[in-house]
C-alpha cells in the first residue's frame, strides 16, 4: 500500500483510470458541449499518463514518448476542429446546450 | 510528491465535473493538466512534461477559454427538462467503471512487479529526436499535413459564408 502511494506503476495506472472515469462521467452527465469537450480532453490525458507510465516501467523506452508526441499533435487537431464545430453550432442554433441541438433527432 | 500531483490531478478533474461556471471549469482543467505534467516529471520524462504544459495548459486551454468568452457562454443554460435518470445513470456507470478498474489494478500481479528492475535513465531530447527522425520520419510529415488540413477545416467550419 505504501508502495502504491509513493508512485509505483500501480499508482500511476490507478490515477490514469480514475482520471478516465471522471472524464467519462463529465461527458455523460454535463449538458454544455464545451464541458463535454473538456471531459474528452481529460480522458485523452488519462491515456497519456498510462502510456508514459508503462514506457517508464519498461526501461524508459523512447518509443513511448514518440507515441505521446503524435498523440498530442492529433489532440491539438481534434481541439481545433471540435471548437470550430461548437462555434458553428452556436452560429446556427445560438446555443451550446446538447439538449437544444436536436435537429437530427427523430 | 506522487501523492501531491495525483491529488492535484484528480481534485482538479472532480471540481471540473461539478463546476457550473464555464470559465472556472476551464481553469480547473488547467489545474488538472499541470498535475498531469507533474506526474510526467516524476516519471523522469521532462520532455513530455514540457510538451504537456505548452500544448495542453497553453494552447488548448487558451483555445477553449477563447471560445467560452467568444460565445459568452459563461454559465450553463437552463435545462429544457430535468434528466434525473441520465445524471444518476452516468454517475453509476462512472462509479462502476472506476470501481472495476481499481479492483483489477489492485489485484494484478503484473502491475505489482514491474518487468525491469533498476532505475532507467531520464528521457532526453536527443534520443527522442533521433528516434523521431530516424524511424518515424514519414509519420512526422503526415502529422504536419494533418495539422494543415485541420487548420483549413477549422477555418471552413467557422466561416459564415464561404
Amino acid at each position: 500500500m505504501s508502495n502504491l502511494l509513493q508512485g509505483s506503476l500501480q499508482g500511476y495506472v490507478l490515477v490514469a483510470l480514475l482520471l478516465f472515469a471522471i472524464g467519462f462521467f463529465i461527458v455523460l452527465s454535463r449538458r454544455s458541449v464545451l464541458v463535454q469537450f473538456m471531459g474528452v480532453e481529460l480522458m485523452l490525458n488519462a491515456a497519456n499518463v498510462a502510456l508514459l507510465a508503462f514506457a517508464r516501467a519498461r526501461g524508459g523506452d523512447v518509443q513511448g514518448t514518440v507515441f505521446y508526441l503524435f498523440i498530442i499533435a492529433v489532440a491539438a487537431c481534434e481541439a481545433a476542429v471540435g471548437l470550430a464545430l461548437v462555434v458553428g453550432l452556436f452560429r446556427h442554433r445560438t446555443t451550446t446546450d446538447t439538449d437544444r441541438a436536436d435537429a437530427l433527432k427523430l | 510528491m506522487f501523492l501531491t500531483f495525483a491529488l492535484i490531478t484528480l481534485l482538479g478533474a472532480l471540481s471540473l465535473a461539478f463546476q457550473k461556471n464555464l470559465v472556472v471549469a476551464g481553469l480547473c482543467m488547467v489545474l488538472t493538466f499541470f498535475g498531469v505534467a507533474g506526474l510526467f516529471l516524476l516519471l523522469a520524462n521532462p520532455v513530455a512534461a514540457a510538451l504537456q504544459v505548452i500544448v495542453y495548459s497553453g494552447a488548448i486551454v487558451v483555445l477553449v477559454l477563447f471560445v467560452i468568452m467568444l460565445l459568452s457562454a459563461h454559465e450553463e443554460e437552463e435545462a429544457l427538462k430535468a434528466h434525473a435518470i441520465q445524471r444518476w445513470g452516468s454517475a453509476a456507470a462512472a462509479l462502476a467503471l472506476a470501481g472495476g478498474a481499481v479492483k483489477v489494478v489492485l489485484s494484478s500481479s503484473f502491475l505489482r512487479t514491474p518487468p525491469s528492475p533498476g532505475i532507467p535513465p531520464p528521457m532526453d531530447l536527443g534520443a527522442l529526436g533521433n528516434a523521431l527522425f530516424k524511424n518515424h520520419l514519414a509519420a512526422f510529415e503526415i502529422v504536419g499535413l494533418l495539422l494543415l488540413a485541420t487548420m483549413v477545416g477549422a477555418v471552413v467550419l467557422v466561416k459564415r459564408d464561404l
